[in-house]
């Protein structure tokens, strides 16, 4: 038996015998060995033991969320307690509730035995090679990580999923300087499971670095015109979010306030778009297997064809609105790659930009978006040509997925998502 | 409150290495109404303990999740070894610098707790009431907030002591839509430094605000699109502590400025007009208490004000003690750790451009083309000062009268361009004392400023 199933026996001991007759918790204890590098160098090593207790805890209809840290047994009837003052402070809300009996299962994924001192080599490996193949880049800060989690989650209707996951992870933040000239920051991330592969041909950090290197002259556009962008798999990502945040949400459903309020089963955007929330695809390294209202994880598409399948919504939105829940509540998100390469996307662009990240307001619901081109180039008779600074985009998300011109055969993998390049026509690029 | 159970674990510092024990407790109340119904309903407590040893120039960090005398023990003894295990793998650096002095901070504040039932009370009054007043609005959001910080920190060679950082936050947002069915939004948050007691005991004094979000909504909903270009624009003092923090405090962050921030080559020079003067303060602003006091950093450094730009010329850094040594500056106590886990990193706390001597109504009637941004939702910097702001709130200029309301939009430059600009100063701040930054980890911070006069590029359609 686990030593998280014994806080969890003494968790519904406490709970009945403060006679809680409907309650949701997840407990979990995880354990993170994180080594730092600043400036290319050693810095810091971190250890970080945790302990994580959620309760969702019902009176009638009445709920109170509470969450600590604590799980020893005084820890345990305190948050009972407090999430029996919650629950009794709250309105009765009918729409307030869990899932039904999903039954009992336990998952492993990914690593649960790190090999730290290969790990370690592995980050000064590439923290040599960038100083070797790239003398001008600055490794501000690389985060190299090792994150363990046991977790198990009850309800009093039965479910019980208990959870053995573990992944490395890499996270690098870069500049480049060449004399007096600097670039901004940029950088990448991604999750992985083993150490076979070098770092520096790991996901794009290679690309990354080629990039920053590239934006040590960067060019002001002048004037205005309205061109295709070509977005990278993150940018591309940063814009697929907040299309779900502002026209699939929970939020802006239960407000009202989606222009896709009730478009589910209709064309929203360009039939060259097909976009999942896979967890259980094999690329995903520690996918999502119980959602945040207790259901099975199921993998579900959100746009295929172009044609909206689905609404995110959780169970209480779901209740709220009348509408089908969506059992994913992850952001495991997987777009189809489309059939053409990244470099005919390029080529058939005469004046535009290639995206690396969008730095802007979030937009309202109405969707407008306005902001700086980041980590971006200007791509001129098919060709990408300098870096460019002080550069504007903006345009309007649900508008430009319906004028998606291109989508690349090329995917990019970071262990928590799968994401091509996507083409966009129907944006304004404005200069100085 | 957190009881001090780790002084006694001081004994385990281990001699020529230093060492910083710190136990600390997060604790966060949310109350949401979403058009009416009551979305979230949540309190957390998390509590911990860690130790932070640096020996030889390697930091070796670690945290346990409970708040015991043996805990204490345990990230000592794992700090400690972490820190070996990284000097097995690598040369030595900067051994940090004897400390800037010795003492104890005493306990710097209280965290008062209210009853979940009485915030979630005041969120339904609020509510309410604007339920009953604008009736045609298409949605309304209100959020209440508390998030503090509760330290005890001991240290090897520098100050001990109890730092408390408590925050009480509402933010109300209303939505409509424009005559084409387009939604729209305004927001304002309220609130400041303490607790649910300090700001919101008398509902109806938070009307007046509602009314006046009510009314910039009404003017947006007739709004336009701004005219993008490069524009002249009074910079609300939102706005301006928005710049402040965002376009020029990450810059003259040390370690930003050792990852090759365009501060790094600016130290001494002009970056700014001679009417600019920006300051992030420790604990007291103009003779009162700083928006979020801090009195002790978590090196324990005795907290001071840290002088950034003085007259126009970038004049200083933030730092921690390490980055104090590398360039020779004095740490004025900006390193700090969000949860018990987080190791301190350079950190901002009340960062304010100071007053000048114009007012509102000559800022307004000097501009014949230009705007007036008011309010910011969200802004990001580079290390090249090159920034963005989202713009929620702001109007037309035509010869020196507030035309209409402008719809969503941004604003960019480059931090010490644009700030040469600068050639009117309002005699106010006004401080923005819910912000919350991310740089690795998340941090409380306030940030403030006058308004002021400035060229600027805005985007618009």
């Amino acid at each position: 038996m686990s030593e998280i199933r014994e806080f969890a026996d003494l968790f519904d001991a406490i709970l009945k015998e403060k006679n809680a007759e409907k309650y949701s918790y997840t407990l979990v204890k995880s354990e993170k060995q994180e080594l730092n590098a600043e400036s290319g160098e050693f810095k810091l090593m971190r250890t970080v033991f945790s302990n994580y207790t959620s309760l969702k805890l019902f009176r009638g209809t009445r709920m109170g969320n509470v969450s600590g840290t604590d799980l020893s047994e005084e820890g345990l009837r305190k948050l009972a307690d407090d999430g029996i003052v919650a629950a009794e402070s709250a309105e009765e809300d009918p729409c307030n509730d869990f899932g039904p009996d999903q039954g009992k299962d336990v998952f492993r994924q990914g690593v649960w035995e790190p090999d730290i001192d290969r790990f370690l080599e592995r980050v000064k490996e590439l923290l040599t090679t960038i100083k070797t193949d790239y003398p001008k880049i600055n490794v501000m800060m690389a985060i190299a990580s090792f994150d363990r989690h046991n977790w198990i989650s009850r309800n009093t209707n039965g479910t019980e999923f208990e959870a053995f996951t573990g992944s490395y992870g890499l996270a690098l933040e870069i500049s480049a300087s060449d004399g007096e000239k600097n670039t901004g920051i940029s950088g990448t991330g991604f999750d992985f499971k083993d150490l076979d592969t070098p770092l520096i041909d790991c996901c794009n950090v290679r690309d990354t670095l080629e990039k920053t290197q590239n934006s040590l002259n960067p060019q002001t556009l002048t004037g205005k015109f309205e061109g295709p962008v070509i977005m990278t798999p993150g940018c591309a990502a940063q814009f697929l979010s907040m299309l779900a945040g502002n026209y699939m949400g929970s939020g802006v459903i239960m407000e009202g306030t989606s222009l896709w309020l009730d478009k589910v089963g209709e064309q929203v955007c360009s039939p060259m778009l097909t976009v999942s929330l896979n967890s259980f695809d094999e690329r995903i390294i520690v996918g999502e297997r119980g959602t945040q209202d207790g259901f099975r994880t199921e993998d579900v598409t959100l746009i295929d064809k172009g044609v909206l399948k689905a609404h995110m919504l959780s169970l209480y939105a779901a209740k709220k609105t009348g509408r089908p829940m969506l059992p994913n509540t992850s952001f495991n998100v997987v777009v189809e790659p489309g059939d053409k390469s990244l470099s005919e996307l390029i080529a058939s662009v005469d004046k535009g930009l290639l995206m690396g990240d969008f730095s802007g307001g979030y937009p309202g619901t109405n969707g407008e978006f306005s902001g700086v081109a980041k980590n971006s180039f200007l791509i001129e008779n098919g060709k990408v040509g300098p870096a460019v600074m002080e550069t504007m985009v903006n345009g309007n998300l649900g508008e430009i997925f319906k004028t998606i011109r291109g989508i690349s055969k090329e995917l990019l993998c970071d262990g928590g998502m799968v994401m091509p390049y996507i083409a966009f026509d129907g944006i304004v690029i404005s200069g100085k | 409150m957190i009881q001090d159970v780790l002084g006694s674990k001081c004994a385990l510092f281990s001699d020529g290495v230093q060492t910083i024990l710190r136990g600390q407790e997060n604790r966060m109340r949310r109350v949401v109404f979403l058009k009416g119904n009551l979305v979230q309903n949540v309190r957390s407590e998390e509590r911990g303990v860690s130790a932070r040893v640096n020996r030889n120039g390697m930091f070796g960090f670690a945290s346990v999740a409970e708040y015991t005398p043996e805990a204490a023990e345990k990230v000592i003894r794992a700090a400690t070894d972490n820190a070996l295990f990284l000097g097995r793998h690598s040369t030595d650096r900067i051994v940090l610098p004897p400390s800037c002095g010795t003492g104890t901070i005493p306990l710097t504040g209280q965290i008062n707790d209210a009853e979940q039932k009485r915030i979630i009370d005041l969120c339904r009054r609020i509510d309410d009431h604007i339920a009953e007043k604008y009736p045609d609005l298409s949605s309304r959001v209100v959020v209440y907030t508390e998030d503090s910080m509760d330290k005890i920190i001991y240290t090897s060679d520098a100050f001990n002591g109890h730092a408390v950082y408590p925050r009480a936050h509402m933010m109300i947002q209303m939505s409509t839509e424009t005559a084409d069915g387009t939604p729209v939004e305004m927001m304002d948050v309220l609130g400041g430094y303490g607790g649910f007691e300090d700001h919101f005991t008398e509902p109806e004094k938070l009307f007046p605000v509602i009314d006046k979000i009510y009314e910039r909504l009404m003017d947006k909903k007739e709004g336009v699109y701004a005219d993008a270009g490069y524009k002249t624009v009074v910079l609300g003092g939102m706005m301006g502590g928005m710049l402040a923090h965002e376009a020029v405090g990450h810059t003259v962050e040390a370690d930003l400025v050792r990852g090759g921030s365009v501060a790094g080559p600016n130290l001494g020079k002009q970056v700014a007009s001679e009417l600019v003067t920006m300051v992030d303060f420790a604990h007291t602003y103009n003779g009162a208490m700083a928006p979020l006091p801090v009195y002790i950093d978590d090196e324990g450094t005795k907290a001071e004000d840290a002088m950034l730009i003085r007259d126009g010329i970038l004049v200083g850094y933030m730092n921690d003690r390490e980055s104090a040594a590398e360039y020779g500056m004095k740490a004025a106590g900006n390193s700090r750790g969000w949860a018990f886990s987080d190791e301190p990193l350079i950190r901002m706390r009340n960062t304010c451009i100071l007053p000048g001597r114009n007012t509102l109504e000559e800022l307004i009637s000097s501009v014949d083309d230009g705007y007036y941004l008011i309010q910011s939702g969200n802004g990001q910097a580079d290390l090249t000062g090159e920034f963005m702001f989202g713009v929620t709130c702001g109007y037309e200029i035509k010869n020196g009268k507030l035309g209409r309301a402008l719809l969503d939009t941004t604003v960019t430059g480059v931090a010490f361009d644009m700030l040469k600009t600068v050639d009117m100063v309002s005699s106010e701040v006004q401080w923005s004392t819910s912000g919350t930054c991310g740089k690795k980890q998340a941090m409380a911070v306030s940030m403030g400023g006058p308004l002021m006069r400035c060229k600027i590029m805005i985007g618009g359609r």
